[in-house]
């Protein structure tokens, strides 16, 4: 007992000397900005204009490059941003798998990173006040990118009227299309030109799977998504794979996905697939993606959503899909919400000692071919080389892998797509036609509404959880939904889906009236 | 009666090595389809599935590693460096506190393993030793980045050597040391140390284990590609393929369609990953065997 | 207490204290001082106030571990894995050491011991990859070659519940059965080969030999490794909970730990102090009840108690 006692009081001491101990040894932390700061501004003395320093953090999928090669790059950027805006900046690259988290750890710890990049967590960054309200100062920054991306886009990264930050500009009307063989198709003789929606595929895929029994008609985009997709659906902030209350329609109205007969439609189109064999039986659960399946030859068709128009995803995807003549047909039509928007958001961390150079250096990025090109791609003749006519291609006998430096993966995340040198075999005219489909896309009727969640946190843990649950299964078939939609949606009621709605309504009620 | 006894022995090696044989058949099944599998053509794999007797084989997957052969071989470099170094230093001060919480006449003895203990069980997260170890002791980008974090003092080692120590040497080795006039340091370094050689072993392979293996210190501690380990290039690629595993990561990204190494890379990475172990292992374990199953000299 | 002991017990500690020295500095910075991070289970975190500077939020963290219908599945699939990794986990280790032992040969020895250590070297995504080669439906080995072979309909394995908790504990097994079983080799060859010796000359057969001296002499190494295994019982091994199952939710109802709940329930989230708040109630479970399992075994075998 004396023993216990004694334990329990050196516990208690030990975790109170050293809780004391930690403000102390934290504190460096949250005063080294500030240092790093005074040694920027270290050389004001010799030049007129001081330089500042900013951190560029990005997302990339390729190999992470030294840090003397990075160097290389961050020179030739700061050549063009010191004239430019009187700014020099470090560039941070993070594997994306890991990226929200090693920025919000180097943010936690009193690191300096000033720009930074939402992954579909806007509102999460906003809340928590990760990132800079720019409302005021976006006018003397960053003009050129404001009248670039437009006041409706802009409002798309709002919250209470305040503006936080700058989405992505890049093709994001992301059209429902089908992506078949060619060839199988021709050779049955199947006219996809008549195939104009969902249910349309279900009569081409009976004619395949008679056709060639062995095979699979149907792949699955990735783990648990056929690619069913809903049409003119707003999932209100909320993952799309993890809806809770969303709008349907041109009204006000929060629902319940989950109940809505859309969803329903889409569970028994999946079981009648499924049950038909139609569709890969492991889709809720595969490690493969689409696109290694269809390089298989053993399935003939998949259905995802694209930005480009159908020639050119064909096209596009022939390499990685085992090289079959592909075609592609579009079944739905595009459809934009704010998370459709915002999802790729730049912001400029709240911890940012120099917010003005952040943002102006993150006005280059959507405006500044050269900053961009240097970002993406790297140096020229070394990283890759450019023809005459303006396409980008790796050196000879080098790619990807290979290069020193190189993020061209995340093309699609960084600033501004469309200034960027596009790829040898690219269709250039499907550029504009893409940046049209921006503009003509239909929206939502709450576009700039911007659902916050820290009301009703733990509802949400809750639901999302019976939706892990229940959610793969329904929409690759494999369980019947006749049985299982009720069971799901009493478990989701009974996690607090119906408080979620409520407080959704009432944001968005609120949101409506200030407009 | 003795020879029968004798009789006993040798029937009970050979059905150890019978059952042995079985057991190590079936742990090793699994791995040699992560080899085959690394070798199959990868629509083989995606049509057919994983099997032992693969249609068509291919190289393409190695061919895809050694183009980055440069990279590979300097993070093969930095991970031996750094799970020789770790577990040296490691294995070390684990044995320096695990020998005192041994002693029984050590006063401090429950404070002390209770201390150690305390820490197995609660942590503050990886945020507040991100901030310890980056900025008040500066170690990112270093290579003690790899080394000094998390690994060197684990509670668990420190409870196997100290069990070590009360189970299985004598009190009685000390106190005619002691008698002798030597001191404690000297009894720990000359005496305590060599006896403690089958658990300091096997500490030694755990410890060779972690280090060889970790990935997190690298993620969260280096910028700097140069000084990544193995694994660091392996999960990159891993986890961005588990990343788009996630739908709405892809829908999030919209128009990208990454063209990332397919199912027989991802086996091939795995194989990199252990074949140096394999390689290194058996001339390490000449050691390694020798301290466990031969046992320490008795007192 | 002998006399003898009493004398020595005042001769100094300082020099024991001094040897220690190295690993209570490395624990105190690497461990205690970060402590102060348990701070954030009780805050609304916020960027710009820091750590220390978000407003407390009392308790409202932990609530999302509670107040959910899922709250028992977790609790239980936790536990009971955790329980039948300690008991067949351990059976197993040793089983496996005493036949390793019994070899005799040294290149018997390090032959099968570097076989059962290989699958420790392969991550959980990669075994993911392995199990899901074996039991996915259209392909898996299992289906497509044990199956056929019997003439036995194929298994929708990952929408079947009923063989997984059997799957988890074979895979968790074939992981970690070889490096476990290392350390009671190390035990067994720490006992004195006097005893055996001796027992061989009074015609103690093998198997006597066994049960009467090697399993009896593990009981401290037993006793201590089950300890600190309690002391993480709340806790569970978050890749063979996620990645092996490949995140099925129809298997849920037999795969869902605490860790995977919380991982899933904060992807969308990604709320700092709830994720502090699962880890500390993870921790404090775990120390309560290993406090009691101490306190047990203090009485029964003061020598074996960790502290």
């Amino acid at each position: 007992m004396k023993l216990t006692k004694r334990l329990l009081v050196f516990a208690m001491v030990a975790i109170m000397a050293f809780g004391a101990f930690a403000c102390k040894a934290a504190e460096p932390a949250t005063t080294a900005p500030a240092v790093s700061g005074d040694s920027a501004a270290a050389p004001a003395a010799e030049e007129p204009k001081a330089i500042e320093k900013v951190v560029y953090a990005y997302a990339t999928f390729n190999n992470i490059p030294t840090e003397e090669t990075l160097t290389t790059v961050e020179e030739a950027i700061n050549a063009i941003t010191r004239d430019k805006i009187g700014v020099e900046v470090e560039l941070k690259p993070i594997v994306i798998w890991d990226y929200s988290s090693t920025v919000s750890l180097a943010l936690q710890g009193g690191e300096q990173i000033d720009v930074f990049q939402s992954l579909g967590d806007l509102s999460t960054a906003i809340s928590t006040d990760m990132c800079l309200d720019i409302t005021d100062i976006i006018d003397t920054c960053a003009p050129e990118s404001k009248a670039l991306i437009g006041e409706n886009w802009l409002a798309a990264c709002t919250s209470g009227g305040r503006l936080y930050g700058l989405p992505t500009f890049k093709p994001i009307a992301l059209t429902q299309m089908v992506v078949y063989r060619q060839d199988i198709a021709d050779e049955l003789g199947i006219d996809m030109s008549k195939v104009n929606s969902v249910s349309d595929v279900t009569a081409v895929l009976e004619q395949v799977k008679a056709a060639y029994p062995d095979m699979t008609p149907v792949a699955a985009v990735n783990q648990g998504n056929l690619g069913l997709s809903p049409q003119n659906v707003d999932y209100l902030t909320d993952s799309m794979y993890a809806p809770k209350g969303v709008l349907m329609g041109d009204e006000l109205t929060v629902v319940d996905y989950f109940a809505s007969p859309e969803f329903a439609n889409i569970c028994n189109l999946a079981r009648d697939w499924y049950t038909k064999g139609l569709v890969m039986k492991d889709a809720a659960t595969t490690s493969s993606t689409a696109a290694e399946l269809m390089a298989s030859g053993n399935y003939f068709c998949y259905i995802a959503s694209y930005s480009y128009p159908e020639a050119d995803t064909a096209a596009s995807l022939e390499a990685q899909c085992g090289g079959f003549d592909l075609g592609a047909k579009t079944i739905g039509s595009a459809f934009l919400d704010t998370s459709s928007i915002n999802a790729l958001t730049w912001m400029v961390s709240s911890t940012s000692e120099a917010p003005e150079a952040a943002l102006k250096f993150l006005n280059l990025t959507f405006t500044d071919p050269d900053v961009t090109n240097l970002i993406i791609y790297g140096l020229k003749d070394r990283d890759y080389v450019l023809s005459d006519d303006g396409f980008m291609s790796y050196p000879e006998g080098q790619d990807a892998t290979t290069v020193p430096y190189t993020s061209q993966l995340s093309c699609g995340t960084l600033g501004n797509f469309f200034i960027m040198y596009p790829m040898a075999g690219t269709n250039v005219e499907s550029l504009a036609w893409e940046l049209e489909q921006n503009q003509s896309a239909k929206t939502s009727v709450a576009m700039g509404f911007t659902f916050d969640n820290s009301a009703v946190k733990t509802e949400y843990t809750a639901v999302t959880n019976v939706i892990e649950q229940y959610l793969y299964g329904l929409v690759c078939g494999s369980v019947d939904p006749t049985t299982e939609i009720p069971v799901f949606l009493e478990r989701l009621a009974d996690a607090g889906m119906g408080t979620i709605i409520a407080e959704k309504q009432a944001q968005l009620d609120a949101w409506a009236a200030g407009k | 009666m003795k020879r029968h006894s004798r009789d006993d022995g040798a029937s009970f090696r050979l059905g150890s090595t019978i059952i042995l044989s079985v057991l190590a058949f079936l742990i090793l099944l699994p791995v040699v389809l992560v080899v085959i599998s690394s070798i199959t053509d990868e629509n083989v794999l995606i049509s057919s599935g994983y099997t032992y007797f693969p249609s068509k084989l291919s190289l393409d997957s190695y061919y895809y590693m050694i183009k980055q052969s440069e990279m590979i071989l300097r993070a093969y470099g930095v991970t031996i460096t750094v799970t020789c170094v770790g577990t040296i230093i490691s294995v070390l001060i684990t044995t320096m506190l695990a020998y005192p919480m041994s002693r029984p006449t050590f006063r401090y003895r429950n404070m002390l393993a209770f201390f150690v203990f305390f820490t197995m069980l609660f942590n503050g997260g990886i945020v507040a030793s991100y901030i310890m170890w980056s900025r008040v002791f500066q170690i990112k980008d270093t290579i003690w980045a790899l080394i000094v974090p998390n690994y060197l003092v684990t509670a668990f080692n420190v409870f196997l050597v100290r069990n070590y120590y009360v189970t299985s040497v004598p009190l009685s080795i000390i106190e005619s040391a002691q008698i002798d006039g030597a001191s404690e340091l000297r009894i720990f370094f000359k005496i305590m140390l060599p006896l403690a050689i089958p658990s300091v072993a096997t500490i030694s392979l755990f410890t060779g284990l972690i280090y060889w293996n970790d990935w997190i210190n690298g993620l969260y501690y280096l910028t700097d590609a140069k000084l990544y380990g193995i694994q660091n290039l392996l999960i990159r690629i891993m986890n961005n393929i588990q990343f788009l595993k996630v739908s709405s990561n892809v829908s999030l990204l919209g128009t990208m369609s990454v063209d990332l190494p397919g199912t027989s890379v991802r086996m091939a990475m795995a194989v990199i990953g252990i074949l140096p172990i394999v390689i290194i292992y058996p001339f390490v374990q000449k050691h390694f065997i020798k301290g466990v199953v031969l046992g320490a000299v008795k007192g | 207490m002998t006399k003898k002991k009493k004398k020595q017990q005042r001769a100094s500690s300082a020099p024991l204290l001094l040897i220690a020295a190295p690993g209570i500095l490395y624990l105190l910075i690497n461990n205690y001082v970060p402590m102060f991070g348990v701070f954030l289970a009780f805050k609304d975190f916020n960027y710009r106030k820091g750590i220390f500077g978000s407003d407390w939020n009392g308790l409202d963290n932990f609530r999302f571990l509670f107040k959910t219908h899922d709250a028992w599945v977790m609790t239980r699939n936790t536990l009971l894995y955790n329980l039948a990794f300690i008991i067949i986990g351990t059976v197993a280790a040793i089983f496996v050491a005493v036949l390793m032992y019994e070899l005799g040969q040294r290149s018997r020895v390090k032959f099968f011991q570097s076989i059962m250590l290989l699958p420790n070297l392969l991550s959980w995504v990669v075994i993911g990859f392995i199990v899901y080669a074996f039991l996915n439906a259209d392909t898996g080995f299992i289906n497509n070659t044990v199956l056929k072979a019997l003439h036995i309909e194929p298994i929708s394995w990952y929408s079947t519940t009923k063989p997984w908790p059997f799957i988890l504990i074979v895979t968790y097994l074939w992981k970690y059965v070889g490096v476990n079983s290392i350390i009671y080799m190390a035990s067994i060859s720490g006992i004195d080969k006097g005893i055996f010796e001796a027992a061989q000359l009074d015609g103690a057969t093998k198997m006597q030999q066994i049960f009467r001296i090697t399993l009896p002499m593990l009981k401290p190494t037993i006793i201590i490794l089950t300890l600190m295994a309690i002391g993480r019982i709340f806790y569970s091994d978050f890749g063979l909970f996620y990645q092996v199952p490949q995140q099925s939710g129809r298997l849920f109802e037999v795969t869902q730990t605490i860790d995977t709940y919380v991982y899933h329930g904060l992807m969308e989230l990604k709320d700092i102090g709830m994720s502090a708040a699962a880890a500390l109630y993870q921790s404090v479970v775990g120390f309560l009840l290993v406090l009691g399992a101490n306190a047990l075994v203090r009485k029964v075998d003061r020598e074996n108690a960790l502290f």
